[in-house]
C-alpha cells in the first residue's frame, strides 16, 4: 500500500474517532490504534524506503490547493506521534476511565483524536495557510485536553497560560507565513525556498514562534504548569510529542529556508543554556510532574545543541561532524519521546494510586507498585543518559559531533567546548534529579497514609508502559538499527548529508551495550543468589540507634536537592519562610519552601503588571461623565484648529 | 586464544590488583603517623570475609538494594575495561569510548545512590545527596580534562588520547585530575573514609546499611575506581606511547604507586575540609582542567 492510502485510512479513522469517542469507547480505541498504525506504516515506508511521498490535489481549501508532503524529516516525527498517540490512548482507558470521569472521559477521547489528527496534518501539510490552520487546531485541541479537569482552578490557570503563550507564538508564525507568502507570491512551502537568500532573517521569526511551542529556555514559561496539571497521558503527549512539533518547525524551516550566519551560534547557545537551567529547575522541584516537565526543557536543549552544531557545520563547509550532531538531535527526538512518555505514564500511575504529586508525601511505593517502580527506574536511567539505554546513544552522538568540531579546531569549537561542558553538567544534574525522584517516590518508608494505601495500576496502564520501555531498551541495545532512519531524515534536512557512512562506532557501541546488559543480569542474579544462600536477615533500618524510626525522619526531596539548589539560587530564587524554635516553651516551628517559575514570576509577571498599571492610568480618562467627554471633543477640535491655523503651509 | 589470554590478563590486573591500593594508602598513613598499621592485603581479607557473611537487610529495602551494587560493579568493570593499559593498549577502542567510560562511571553513581536510598535512613540520604551533587562539579572537571586531551591529540578515543603526554599543560592537568581523583574516590580532604561520624561522610554514609556480599562488591568496585583514576592520571600526564613496552609497564606501575602514595600523604597531612569548601576546591579543579584545555588549544596549534 502506498503511503497515500495509509494516510487516508489514518485520517479517516481519526475523524471517525472524534465522533465515536463521545459514545463508544471500544470503537474509538480500535479506530485510534488502527489509524496510528496506518500512519506509522506510512512513515516507516518513507523512512525505510528511498523516496518521499508528495501529493498535490485539485481540492482547494480556503482558496489554496491541498498539498501534502511526507519526507523523511516529517516521517520521523510522525512515527513518534503514532507510537505515543496509540500508547496514550491505551493508557487512558485505564487512567481516565468512564467510570471515574463520566463527563470528561468522552470529551478527552474526542480531543485526543483531534489532537493526533491535527499534529499529523501539521507534519504533512505543505501549504502555509493550511499549516497555520492545522497548527491552531492542534493548539486548541491540546488546550481542551489540558483542561479536562476544568473544575480545578490550577488546571484552568495552567490552560489559560498555555493558550496565551501559544498564541504569542502563533502570532509570530502568522508574521512568518504572511511574509513568506507575500515574498513568494503563493502559500506553498518546500525546499525550493532554500535558494532565496533574502529570506534568511525569517529564521528568527521561526525560532521564536516555534520556540514557544518547543519550550526553548526563556520561552518555556507555560510548560511546567501545563504539563503538571494536565492528565498524565496528556502530559506524556505534550512532552513527548507536542514539544517536538516546535522542534519540527524549527528544523523544518531552517532546512527549507536559508539561515543567517549567526543562527548556529544562537541555537547552540540557547540549547546549552536551556539544558543546564532546565535541569537545575527540575532538580529543585518537589512536584514530580513539574520535575518531569522541567526535564523536558533540558532535553529540548540537548536537541537544540545538536541542531546548532549541525547549523554551524553547514556554514563551515559541510563538516562531517555536523551530521553526527544532527543525527544525535534527531535520535534524541525519538528517545525523549519514548522515555518521557514512559516517565509520565509511571507518574500517572503513582498519581492514580495516591492522588498526590508531592514527592514529600510519598515514599516506599515499590512494595505496592513493583512494576511501576521498575519501569520508572528504567526510564530514569534512560533520561539521565546512562548506558546501555537509548538516552545515552543520542547524547553520545551529539557529543561525538561536538568533539569532532573541537578536534578539527573549526571556529565552531568556541561554541562546542562550552556546550560539551554544559551538557556534561546537565547530565550529572539529570542523574541527581532522577535519583531524587525515584528515591522519594518509590524507596524508603511511606511518608503518609495515602502512600501506604497505594496499589499497582491495571494492565491497560502497564501495557503501554512496558511497550515504551522495550522501545527504550531496543534503541539502546541495537542503535545501529535506527542509523539508516536517522541518516535519511538528516538527508532531507540537508541533502549533502544524505549518504550514510558506515555507523561503525554505533555497531561497536551496541555490542558493548548488549555485553553490559548481559553482565548486569548475570552479576545481579549471581549476587542475589549468593546473598540468599548466605542467608538474609531482615531488620529495622539502623539510623543511629533509634529503635523505631518514623517515616518523617527520612531525607526529603528538598534536603536532597539542597546543595544543588544553593548553587543555582541566583536563578531559582527559592521563596523560604522559616520559624525556628525559640525560648523555653517554643511555639510550633516550620519551614516552607516554594520554587517559583522564575522567568514567569520575576520577568513576565512584573512586565505584565507594568502594562496593566499604564493602562489603568490611561483608563482614568474614560469615566463616563458626558461633560468631560464634550470637553475632550472641544479640546481636540481646538488643537486641530490650531494645527491648521499655525501649522505652516503644506 | 591470544585474545582470551589477554582478556584474562586484563581482568586480573583490574580485579586482583585493585584492592591493593587502599592497603598501600593505609600503610602510608600508618607510616607517617608512626604506627605499624594494618597489613597491605587487609582489603583482600575483608572482601573474603564479607563474601562469606550473611546479609542484614532493612525491612524497607527492595531487591534494588542488592541489584544496585551489582549494576554499579558491572558498570565500573565496563569502565575499566575501556581504559588502555600502557603498552597493552585497550581491550576495546572506538571513537567516543571516552564518553562511554564517563557515563559508565555515572551509571555506577546512580546505582550506588539508588541502593543507598533504599533503607530510608537519613544518613544514606545525606551521603547520596552529597555524592550526586559534588559529582556535578567533578564531572565538569573530568570532561574538561578529557577535552584537553582530545584537543592535544586530535582524537576522541582513549587509546590514542592517552598515548602521548599532556604536553605543556601536564602539570595543570595532573593537579586537576588528582583533585578529581580525591573527590570521586571520597578521600580526604573531600571525605574521610575512616571517620566514625556519619554526619561528615559521603561515600561511607551511603553504604552504612550494606553488609555481606553486596558490601564486598561495593568495596571492590570502589577500589577498582581508585585504580582507574590513578591509571588515567598516570597515562594522561606521562608519554606512555613513546616508551618501550618494558619501560612503559614500569612507568605505569610507578605512576599508579606514586598516585596512591600521594593520596596517602594527602590524607596524613590534611584534615577533611568543611563541606562549604568542597565546591570551592572542586571548582578549582574545574579551572585547572580548563586552563589545561586552553594550553592544549594554544600549544597544539602546530
Amino acid at each position: 500500500m502506498s503511503p497515500g492510502v495509509l494516510l487516508l485510512v489514518a485520517a479517516g479513522c481519526l475523524v471517525a474517532g472524534i465522533v465515536s469517542g463521545l459514545r463508544w469507547p471500544r470503537t474509538w480505541l480500535t479506530l485510534t490504534v488502527i489509524g496510528t498504525a496506518a500512519a506509522l506504516g506510512a512513515s516507516l515506508w518513507v523512512l525505510l524506503g528511498s523516496t518521499d511521498w508528495e501529493w498535490l490535489s485539485d481540492i482547494t481549501v480556503g482558496g489554496e490547493r491541498l498539498h501534502l508532503r511526507l519526507d523523511a524529516l516529517s516521517a520521523l516525527f510522525l512515527a513518534l506521534l503514532c507510537v505515543v498517540g496509540a500508547s496514550g490512548a491505551l493508557y487512558a482507558r485505564g487512567y481516565w476511565s468512564d467510570r471515574q470521569f463520566p463527563v470528561s472521559a468522552p470529551r478527552g477521547r474526542a480531543w485526543w483524536s483531534s489532537l493526533v489528527l491535527c499534529m499529523g496534518l501539521v507534519l504533512t501539510l505543505s501549504n502555509g495557510l493550511h499549516f497555520l490552520i492545522a497548527w491552531e487546531l492542534f493548539t486548541v485541541s491540546a488546550y481542551f485536553l489540558i483542561t479536562l479537569e476544568n473544575k480545578r482552578p490550577a488546571v484552568r490557570a495552567a490552560g489559560w497560560l498555555y493558550l496565551a503563550a501559544s498564541h504569542v507564538g502563533t502570532l509570530v508564525l502568522f508574521a512568518l507565513f504572511a511574509t513568506l507568502a507575500s515574498h513568494n507570491g503563493n502559500w506553498d512551502l518546500g525546499p525550493a525556498m532554500r535558494e532565496q537568500a533574502g529570506l534568511a532573517p525569517l529564521f528568527w521569526l521561526a525560532l521564536f514562534g516555534f520556540g514557544v511551542k518547543a519550550g526553548v529556555f526563556p520561552l518555556h514559561v507555560w510548560l511546567p504548569s501545563a504539563h503538571a496539571n494536565a492528565p498524565s497521558h496528556v502530559s506524556a503527549m505534550l512532552s513527548g510529542v507536542a514539544l517536538k512539533m516546535g522542534v519540527y518547525g524549527i528544523m523544518r524551516f531552517n532546512g527549507w529556508l536559508p539561515v543567517p550566519p549567526a543562527a548556529g551560534w544562537v541555537v547552540i547557545g540557547l540549547g546549552s543554556l536551556g539544558a543546564l537551567l532546565g535541569i537545575a529547575f527540575a532538580f529543585a522541584q518537589n512536584d514530580f510532574k513539574r520535575l518531569l516537565a522541567y526535564c523536558s526543557v533540558e532535553n529540548v536543549g540537548v536537541i537544540l545543541i545538536g541542531l546548532g552544531g549541525a547549523l554551524l557545520a553547514v556554514t563551515q563547509g559541510d563538516a562531517p561532524w555536523g551530521r553526527l550532531a544532527l543525527a544525535g538531535a534527531l535520535l534524541h527526538v525519538w528517545n525523549h519521546g519514548a522515555f518521557k512518555s514512559l516517565l509520565f505514564f509511571s507518574a500517572g500511575s503513582v498519581l492514580h494510586a495516591t492522588g498526590t504529586r508531592e514527592m514529600s508525601r510519598l515514599g516506599g511505593l515499590w512494595r505496592a507498585m513493583p512494576w511501576t517502580a521498575g519501569l520508572f527506574a528504567l526510564g530514569a536511567l534512560a533520561v539521565s543518559g546512562l548506558p546501555p539505554l537509548n538516552g545515552f546513544v543520542s547524547e553520545w552522538l551529539v557529543y561525538l559531533g561536538l568533539l569532532g568540531a573541537i578536534t578539527s579546531k573549526a571556529p565552531a569549537a568556541w561554541a562546542a567546548i562550552p556546550a560539551v561542558i554544559l551538557l556534561a553538567l546537565a547530565g550529572a544534574l539529570a542523574l541527581a534529579s532522577f535519583a531524587k525522584a525515584g528515591a522519594m517516590i518509590f524507596l524508603g518508608a511511606p511518608r503518609t497514609q495515602t502512600a501506604m494505601r497505594a496499589h499497582e495500576c491495571g494492565r491497560w496502564m502497564l501495557g503501554p508502559m512496558i511497550a515504551l520501555a522495550v522501545v527504550c531498551a531496543v534503541i539502546g541495545l541495537v542503535p545501529a538499527l535506527v542509523w539508516p532512519v536517522v541518516t535519511r531524515a538528516a538527508g532531507s534536512w540537508h541533502p549533502a548529508w544524505a549518504l550514510a557512512e558506515s555507523p561503525a562506532p554505533l555497531v561497536t557501541l551496541g555490542l558493548v551495550h548488549v555485553a553490559l546488559a548481559l553482565a548486569v543480569v548475570g552479576v545481579a542474579a549471581g549476587l542475589w543468589w549468593k546473598a540468599q544462600t548466605n542467608g538474609v536477615q531482615r531488620g529495622l533500618t539502623w539510623d543511629c540507634g533509634y529503635a523505631t524510626p518514623t517515616a518523617r525522619m527520612q531525607y526529603t526531596g528538598g534536603s536532597f536537592a539542597g546543595i544543588g539548589v544553593g548553587w543555582f539560587s541566583w536563578i531559582l530564587q527559592p521563596e523560604r519562610s522559616l520559624r525556628r524554635l525559640r525560648g523555653v516553651l517554643p511555639a510550633s516551628a516550620f519551614r516552607q519552601e516554594r520554587m517559583p517559575e522564575t522567568v514567569l514570576e520575576r520577568v513576565i509577571a512584573p512586565m505584565g503588571e507594568g502594562v496593566l498599571r499604564v493602562s489603568s492610568a490611561v483608563r482614568r480618562l474614560q469615566h463616563g461623565r458626558l461633560q468631560a467627554y464634550v470637553l475632550y471633543v472641544v479640546a481636540g477640535i481646538a488643537a486641530l484648529g490650531c494645527l491648521v491655523l499655525f501649522g505652516g503651509k503644506p | 586464544m591470544n585474545t582470551v589470554l589477554e582478556l584474562i590478563f586484563r581482568l586480573a590486573w583490574w580485579l586482583i590488583l585493585a584492592p591493593l591500593l587502599p592497603g598501600i594508602i593505609n600503610k602510608v598513613k600508618a607510616w607517617v603517623a608512626g604506627r605499624r598499621g594494618p597489613p597491605v592485603l587487609q582489603l583482600y581479607y575483608d572482601l573474603a570475609r564479607l563474601w562469606r557473611k550473611s546479609v542484614v537487610m532493612s525491612t524497607l529495602a527492595s531487591p534494588g538494594f542488592v541489584i544496585g551494587p551489582a549494576v554499579a560493579w558491572v558498570a565500573l568493570l565496563g569502565a575499566v575495561i575501556l581504559v588502555p593499559l600502557g603498552p597493552a593498549g585497550a581491550a576495546l577502542s572506538f571513537r567516543g569510548d571516552v564518553l562511554l567510560m564517563l557515563y559508565l562511571l555515572a551509571l555506577a553513581r546512580f546505582c550506588t545512590a539508588w541502593a543507598a536510598m533504599e533503607t530510608g535512613s537519613a544518613f544514606e540520604g545525606m551521603g547520596a545527596a552529597r555524592e550526586v551533587s559534588y559529582a556535578v562539579l567533578a564531572e565538569a572537571a573530568m570532561v574538561a580534562a578529557m577535552l584537553s586531551l582530545c584537543v592535544q591529540t586530535g582524537s576522541v578515543s582513549l587509546a590514542t588520547m592517552l598515548a602521548p603526554s599532556a604536553g605543556a599543560g601536564a602539570v595543570l592537568l595532573a593537579a586537576g585530575l588528582f583533585t578529581v581523583l580525591l573527590a570521586e574516590n571520597c578521600r580526604v580532604p573531600f571525605d574521610d573514609p575512616n571517620t566514625h561520624l556519619e554526619l561528615t561522610m559521603i561515600h561511607e554514609a551511603m553504604i552504612l546499611d550494606h553488609s555481606g556480599p553486596p558490601l564486598a562488591v561495593i568495596l571492590h568496585g570502589a577500589s577498582m575506581k581508585l585504580l582507574l583514576f590513578s591509571v588515567l592520571l598516570t597515562e594522561a600526564v606521562l608519554p606512555m606511547g613513546d616508551l618501550s613496552p618494558f619501560a612503559a609497564t614500569g612507568v605505569l606501575l610507578g605512576g599508579v604507586l606514586t598516585a596512591t602514595v600521594g593520596v596517602g600523604l594527602v590524607e596524613s597531612l590534611l584534615a577533611r575540609f568543611a563541606f562549604q569548601r568542597v565546591p570551592l576546591l572542586l571548582t578549582t579543579a574545574v579551572l585547572l582542567c580548563l586552563f589545561a584545555l586552553l594550553v592544549a588549544w594554544k600549544g597544539g596549534a602546530a
